[in-house]
């Protein structure tokens, strides 16, 4: 998939394409609005992620432009202007998604997944892990028939390792997933260390979940292929 | 409290009743002068007629000088009498005076006026009496009549000054309905208010402008937000990107990755110290819409589940007692949420296992109230006072809280008007008290 990633801080958009890169997306990268618009005037790209805050254009303007060309590009809003206003207009403007800096790179790349699966209609298909199979579609969790009662927030953990897998995910990454940046203050490590163990606790009385991995001094990873 | 209308028409009363009773004590004095002066004049006319009789037909027809010497004569109703007698005293009187006179087993108080003169070089007394019955009368009417006039007036003007007041107090009665409507000053009705009296045009036109003043100040603040985070987040989102991509890397070595996360953990402090006061500053600049309307039992519920798995892991006891329920109107749900959760959340790092968390929602004296305590360490009345203050609370140090958790939890209380407390006992407890606002029960 092509993205084209415009924004101004180059230290960032150059770290974002090496994330996406090893992801396998092919990037582009535009400093500046003018930069961008001359691009996605050549380019066909199915993401944009678009930094709101350009020194010479206005975002929401650039969103406009694409759109009236009649692109089918799908917009990844990126912004450090927190504000709601901005999110709402954004959104208005035919945006898919809005991602507050800082982001974590994995939270961006499940942004995009997401997006792409709505946009291309993906049928979302169980994942196997060891004697577990995960549905996707009615978010439950079964052991050989068994359902595992998990609650929604450890499921939506399992869930985000899943859609991560082979990757070591921080803490802080899995709580700003799903608590979201409201609670940024209470944040406590314990508090995922607490849900991992109770979630283990559950898959173990079904079966040995060895795939759910902790990584010492950093964090989680589901191992499983 | 008093409203401006009934003090306007009290005052009015007051003024009238005053005014009453002034002209009561002091009218029938006045109209008996004027009575008194009428009859003394009309005496002395009197007088002098009967002095001209005198000297036309001489004195023989009303007094011979065979008889006792003594003429007098009474109409029949004895308003008045004339007496003519002979007299030895020296003096020469003239005055007019009341007195008493017994006629016919009948005691009436009379003006008189008193009057000697010569003829024939004989000394003559001549006096000349009214009664001062009719005048008593005149003045009993006359007070009656005032009274009953006068409360009528009283009454009706009563009426129709309420009435007036409440017409011409009309705009000032709109201009305070505009100020209770606002939530925020942009929502100011910035039409003028429609009236001809200068003071509540002048009124209008200040409140407006200071309305645009303050939206114009909040909409400032709301920039050097906007800027401030900007300038802040994005150094911070390069470094995190860095470290997030070395974290990813499969050459990194265990010890290496250790580092990076311990730098990530320094980053996400610095980065929700930030975040921190920037939701404090955006609440403190209205930039948060308060228009949903919810239950509080539920979102309590709602919190307490989420939290409880962490109690239960420390070992303490959350449970809900729920009274009363409250539908919040006019609030921002995921603040009221953050409130909550922050406070719920700090309970229950500061209570020791086996310890006790209760979320207790009740009504009282008409206001809605929720209720958070521990059983945990307790505060002193040092640490109680600086407890919102921001930075100045580190209550527990299991945490990675930046210590700023109970001042958002204050602003967004006062955003809310609700109203929170604490009382603290050493080594018994915490309680933190929420009360909301009447208003939106």
């Amino acid at each position: 998939m092509n993205v084209l990633i415009v924004e101004d801080e180059t230290g960032l958009a150059k770290e974002i394409a090496t994330f996406l890169k090893t992801e396998n997306f092919l990037c582009d990268l535009a400093f500046t609005g003018i930069e961008a618009s001359e691009k996605i005037a050549v380019n066909l790209y199915d993401f944009i992620l678009l930094d709101l805050g350009l020194p010479d254009y206005n975002g929401l303007d650039l969103i406009r432009e694409t759109k009236k060309a009649g692109s089918e590009a799908s917009f990844i809003i990126i912004t450090a202007r927190g504000a709601v206003e901005d999110k709402v207009k954004g959104l208005d403007l035919g945006a898919d998604d809005y991602l507050a800096k800082p982001f974590a790179l994995v939270e961006l790349l499940s942004r995009i997944n997401a997006v792409a699966r709505r946009k291309f209609n993906v049928q979302v298909h169980d994942i196997v892990l060891g004697d577990f199979i995960m549905q996707n579609q009615s978010r439950k969790l079964f052991c050989e028939g068994n359902e595992v009662d998990l609650t929604k927030k450890e499921y939506d953990l399992l869930h985000y390792l899943v859609l991560n897998r082979n990757k070591v995910l921080t803490r802080h990454q899995l709580y700003e997933h799903i608590w979201g940046n409201i609670l940024d203050d209470q944040y406590d490590s314990n508090f995922i260390d607490v849900h991992i163990k109770n979630l283990r606790k559950k898959l173990n009385f079904h079966s040995p979940s060895p795939w759910l991995e902790t990584v010492r001094g950093v964090g989680y990873r589901v191992s499983a292929g | 409290m008093i409203r401006l209308k009934t003090k306007l028409a009290l005052f009015n009363l007051l003024s009238k009743l005053v005014f009453t009773a002034l002209f009561l004590l002091f009218l029938p004095w006045i109209v008996e002068r004027v009575n008194l002066r009428q009859v003394d004049n009309d005496l002395i006319q009197k007088r002098e007629n009967t002095i001209d009789l005198i000297g036309k037909i001489g004195i023989e027809p009303f007094i011979h000088s065979d008889t006792s010497g003594i003429f007098g004569s009474y109409n029949i109703l004895k308003e008045e009498f004339i007496s003519l007698e002979r007299t030895g005293i020296a003096e020469d009187l003239n005055y007019i005076d009341v007195t008493d006179r017994i006629i016919e087993e009948e005691e009436i108080a009379y003006r008189v006026i008193n009057y000697t003169f010569m003829v024939d070089g004989q000394k003559y007394l001549l006096e000349i009496g009214k009664s001062l019955a009719s005048i008593q009368y005149a003045r009993r009417n006359i007070n009656r009549i005032i009274l009953v006039f006068l409360g009528f007036i009283i009454l009706i003007t009563l009426v129709t000054d309420l009435q007036y007041t409440r017409i011409i107090l009309s705009p000032l009665k709109k201009i305070t309905g505009k100020l209770k409507e606002i939530s925020s000053p942009s929502t100011f009705d910035m039409i003028p208010v429609k009236t001809n009296t200068s003071d509540f045009v002048s009124l209008d036109n200040a409140l407006r402008d200071l309305m645009v003043q303050i939206d114009e100040s909040f909409r400032k603040e709301k920039d050097i937000t906007v800027n401030i985070s900007h300038e802040l987040m994005t150094p911070v989102s390069v470094l995190r990107s860095k470290l997030e991509n070395m974290l990813l890397r499969d050459d990194i070595d265990p010890d290496t990755a250790n580092k990076v996360e311990e730098s990530l953990k320094t980053l996400h402090r610095l980065q929700s110290l930030v975040n921190s006061l920037l939701l404090i500053a955006r609440i403190e600049s209205h930039q948060y819409l308060r228009e949903e309307s919810f239950s509080v039992q539920a979102l309590l519920q709602e919190i307490i589940e989420e939290v409880n798995p962490v109690a239960e892991d420390k070992e303490v006891t959350l449970t809900g007692e729920f009274i009363n329920d409250h539908q919040f109107i006019q609030a921002n749900r995921a603040l009221v949420f953050s409130m909550f959760y922050n406070v719920v959340n700090n309970a229950i790092r500061n209570t020791f296992p086996e310890g006790k968390v209760v979320v207790k929602t009740f009504s009282e004296h008409g206001k809605f109230r929720t209720n958070i305590s521990d059983t945990g360490n307790g505060m002193s009345e040092a640490q109680m006072s600086t407890l919102f203050t921001r930075f100045k609370t580190k209550r527990g140090d299991d945490g990675d809280g930046t210590g700023i958790g109970l001042a958002i939890a204050k602003v967004i209380a006062d955003f809310h008007k609700i109203e929170i407390s604490v009382a603290s006992e050493p080594r018994k407890g915490t309680t933190f008290s929420f009360i909301f606002p009447e208003s939106s029960l």
